[in-house]
């Protein structure tokens, strides 16, 4: 039997870029279905990096994650992105149950010199599917929102980065105290993406 | 290595051989040397008469003559002589192998000495061996000891510092929380800070507002109610006035018709005699009727006004209790503020125990200090993460040194055992030396005793003795010398196994050193590691390269804006629809507006005339009746509506006497829901006009009495002056 090669395709900044944005927004819909953010019956399903994917079917959600994923890709291009947040909070009293940390690493010299770097494709996909799963698996260990919840998403940006429009600087929404989890990472060879889910303690757990 | 010959018979026989051999050819100089007999001389001459005997033979004895005897005679004294001189050789002999002996019996001596010298020097060696070997044995039971104790205490130095790591470790995790809590403390602080401080700004900005805003508007307020007060309580009074004229007016109407109609009658039923009088009489009252007409129309349109302006008033009213409740609300804002200002003293208190916090935090005297900290502290953070990449090679690094010192440990182990082995060894190789030493000293007790015994038996068997004697001391010498070298080559050994030793341990002790310095590290890096994914995971960040921007919720902003939308195209359906009422209202009124217009002024103008009429009449009435009270009564009476504080309306009568003789001479009586009472003054204060007022008003209940006697009373003074 012949030995395969593992074949490597070329990566681009802005692929890459359109890579992690997009791969943000197929997570930010798999939370929000797995959390009961949104009801069951306004998701679809798809099929992407594999899995059977939901993805909302509210306008306002939907136009909401694409204008965000938009806004992210520019700033993935620029090198300007250090990290994204993705927030639950209570409805009621705005208080932050969950925050599902990406944090991404860019590659310097990429953004500066416009190198351009090899990695397989479907190693990449493997690596956002098991993510993917993982987000499916956290209802194991999250503690369940029993709350009307409502959610929000924070861009960790430089310094100097010019503030869109449709953007504001916020506070960073800590949770005091929380239980953190560490999921899988992604790497593009160009942006590596960490993913750390932290929760608000939950009661019983304290109790015990 | 033993003899097995006994060499003393040996040389016992070979002496008894060279005895006999001698005697076979020396003759009596050998025999005597060894064995010390007395040959007579008879057998001496026999001996030598033997062999001339053997020459000459038995039967020419008997036939010699003179000669034979003179021959033997001569030949006997040459035989003698031969003898003497072969005896005096023999004793020059003997005289020099007794020197011989007796130097060699002085070498034997000599050689007994040394070798008792030797026995004591092996005695010594002996001894020194044993004490070496006891010394060399203790001090590896001591080096054992030794060992034994340091990997003891290397252990419980080890369980030591395993606990001074942990407790270590906690104290820095204490640390770190405790730092991460002043971090969030003072993020709070200044968060707090900016908020309290924002807060205070914008607390006393509205409070200063406020303040303004109520001291205007309860100003005007105030000044806005009184004039409305004043103008409604005018107005009402003057309505009720104009009421009251009007309805004596419609009275008077009413009879004038009456009596116009009665005259008509009597015009009508008489005979109509032209009298130009009584038709001037009657267009005069016509004329006057139509003008009172008009003034009733002026009063009606008084009337109206006054009722606009009553409403003016409720409005007005409306307006001051709407200002009353702003008042009220300002006045809860400042009972408010009131809470905000001890709200702020709360902070200002919380600021100042921050601040003795940050007393207490190192290398921050003040708030400017904190951010530089914060950025020292970021910077920290930021080169702890960029140590992070550095930090799983040098723990990999560590891994290896720690497996590469373990190695070396099991080697100086290894290393420790072998020479412990060799050690070992060498006591055994001393143990044998120390057999090999006691057989020599046998083999010496042997020799001596054999040297004993060989000096009895001088002779010619010295020379071999004293050979053998030296051949044994020279091979017993050998020995020495060769024993002697092998224990100093076991001493080195063991010093150099000593050195060995001693060299091991130090690595040992160097390695083990590494091995906890780099324990250590790698315990503290993967502490920083562990806290830096924590920060990570907390979200912590450096504001000073780093912003937290958030996309504008557009879901609830889109809702607002619809809810907005919807709220308002509600507005302009009712505001179109109340337009559209207007316009047809308009349309309606706009057909037969300019003809009720007309009408309408007409009859205000009507109604206004009649009004001043009645004014008019009104206020020569009252004068008339002023007049007439002045001068029925005595007093001049000046009325004034006033409202007293509590808000009750009262009405304020001034009385003073025409016969006063100052102006100061005036009563004052308040009328208030049907009671009058009269008012202290300075003159009512006097005795007299107190006692009065003591007896008529309190006393007697009755003010009529005492204005009577008042008015008496000045009348007779004013008289009798």
């Amino acid at each position: 039997m012949a030995s395969r090669t593992v074949s490597k395709d070329i990566i681009t900044l802005r692929g890459s870029a359109a890579i992690v944005s997009e791969f943000f927004g197929y997570a930010a819909n798999s939370i929000l279905y797995n959390r009961g953010i949104y009801p069951e019956e306004s998701f679809s399903k798809v099929k992407k990096y594999g899995l059977t994917l939901l993805l909302t079917q509210d306008d306002g959600v939907k136009s909401f994650i694409s204008g965000l994923t938009s806004q992210l890709s520019e700033w993935l291009e620029a090198g300007k992105l250090q990290r994204v947040v993705l927030v639950i909070m209570s409805k009621a009293t705005s208080e932050v149950l969950e925050r599902w940390n990406f944090n991404i690493e860019t590659d310097a010299e990429v953004v500066e010199k416009g190198v351009i770097k090899e990695k397989s494709d479907k190693e990449i996909m493997r690596e956002i599917q098991a993510i993917m799963r993982q987000i499916a698996s956290c209802i194991t260990y999250l503690p369940c929102l029993d709350e009307a919840c409502v959610f929000d998403v924070l861009a960790y940006t430089d310094k100097d980065t010019t503030v869109p429009m449709a953007w504001v600087e916020s506070d960073a929404k800590l949770i005091n105290n929380p239980q953190m989890v560490k999921l899988h990472s992604f790497d593009t060879k160009i942006h590596k993406v960490d993913t750390i889910v932290s929760y608000k303690n939950d009661e019983w757990e304290d109790e015990e | 290595m033993q003899f097995l010959t006994p060499p003393s018979r040996k040389r016992r026989a070979e002496a008894e051989a060279e005895a006999g051999t001698s005697a076979g050819t020396s003759g009596a100089a050998a025999s005597p040397v060894s064995d010390r007999r007395i040959v007579l001389y008879e057998q001496r001459e026999a001996v030598p008469f033997q062999v001339p005997r053997a020459s000459f033979g038995p039967s020419d004895q008997l036939m010699c003559t003179y000669h034979c005897r003179q021959m033997v005679k001569s030949e006997f004294f040459v035989a003698l002589d031969t003898a003497e001189k072969e005896n005096a050789e023999y004793k020059a002999r003997l005289a020099a192998l007794n020197e011989q002996l007796y130097k060699i019996e002085e070498e034997r001596e000599k050689y007994r000495d040394e070798a008792s010298f030797l026995q004591q020097e092996l005695a010594a060696s002996k001894a020194r061996e044993n004490s070496l070997q006891e010394r060399f044995l203790k001090e590896v039971d001591n080096s054992e000891e030794r060992y034994r104790d340091q990997l003891r205490r290397i252990s419980e130095l080890e369980f030591e510092i395993k606990k001074e790591m942990d407790s270590r470790v906690a104290a820095e995790q204490f640390t770190e929380t405790l730092k991460e809590t002043v971090r969030e403390l003072q993020t709070k602080l200044e968060s707090l800070s900016d908020s309290s401080d924002r807060e205070i700004n914008n607390l006393r900005r509205e409070l200063s507002y406020v303040q303004d805003e109520s001291k205007f508007s309860s100003s005007k307020v105030t000044a806005e109610l009184e004039r409305t007060t004043l103008r409604a309580e005018s107005a009402e009074e003057e309505a009720e006035l104009l009421n009251e004229q009007l309805i004596g007016l419609k009275e008077q109407l009413d009879e004038c018709l009456t009596q116009k109609g009665e005259i008509e009658h009597n015009h009508s039923s008489s005979n109509i005699s032209p009298s130009n009088a009584s038709s001037d009489d009657d267009k005069k009252m016509i004329k006057l009727l139509q003008e009172e007409l008009h003034n009733y129309e002026k009063e009606v349109q008084e009337a109206r006004k006054l009722k606009s302006s009553q409403l003016n008033s409720e409005l007005l009213k409306e307006k001051l209790l709407e200002e009353q409740s702003r008042r009220e609300r300002a006045e809860l804002e400042l009972s408010k503020l009131h809470e905000l200002q001890v709200k702020a003293q709360k902070l200002e208190l919380e600021l100042t125990s921050w601040k003795s916090l940050l007393n207490d935090i190192p290398d921050i005297g003040s708030y400017s200090d904190i951010p530089k900290k914060f950025a020292e502290l970021q910077k920290e953070a930021l080169e702890n993460m960029a140590k992070l990449g550095e930090i799983t090679a040098q723990l990999k690094e560590i891994k290896v040194a720690m497996e590469y010192a373990d190695l070396s440990k099991q080697r100086a182990e290894t290393e420790c055992m072998l020479a412990k082995e060799k050690v070992e060894s060498s006591s055994l190789e001393v143990k044998r030396l120390q057999l090999m030493l006691a057989s020599v000293t046998e083999e010496r007790d042997r020799l001596r005793k054999d040297s004993s015994a060989s000096n009895k038996d001088a002779g010619p068997s010295d020379d071999s003795r004293v050979e053998e004697l030296e051949a044994a001391l020279n091979d017993k010498e050998q020995m020495m010398k060769e024993m002697e070298s092998s224990l100093q080559e076991h001493r080195e050994m063991i010093a150099h196994q000593h050195a060995e030793l001693k060299l091991f341990n130090d690595r040992l002790t160097d390695e083990s050193k590494k091995v906890k310095s780099l324990e250590r590290e790698s315990d503290r890096l993967r502490h920083e590691v562990a806290l830096l994914e924590s920060k990570l995971g907390h979200g912590d960040y450096s504001s000073s390269n780093t912003k937290v921007l958030r996309m504008v919720n557009t879901l609830a902003v889109e809702n607002e804006a619809k809810q907005t939308i919807e709220a308002l195209q509600a507005e302009l359906k009712r505001t179109t629809e109340r337009l559209q009422a207007v316009e047809e209202l308009k349309g309606q009124f706009d057909a037969a507006l300019p003809e009720k217009l007309i009408q309408l002024k007409n009859q205000i103008a009507v109604l206004e005339k009649r009004e001043e009429r009645y004014k008019a009449v009104f206020a020569e009435k009252i004068s008339v009746f002023r007049k007439a009270c002045c001068s029925l009564f005595g007093y001049k009476i000046v009325m004034d509506d006033q409202k007293r504080p509590n808000g009750i309306p009262v009405t304020r009568f001034t009385l003073q006497s025409i016969y006063a003789q100052s102006d100061d001479e005036k009563l004052e009586f308040e009328y208030e829901s049907g009671s009058m009472n009269i008012v202290m003054n300075d003159y009512t204060s006097q005795t007299d006009i107190a006692h009065q007022i003591e007896i008529f008003i309190r006393k007697m209940n009755s003010i009529p009495a005492f204005t009577a006697n008042l008015t008496v009373e000045c009348f007779n003074r004013r008289t009798l002056c």
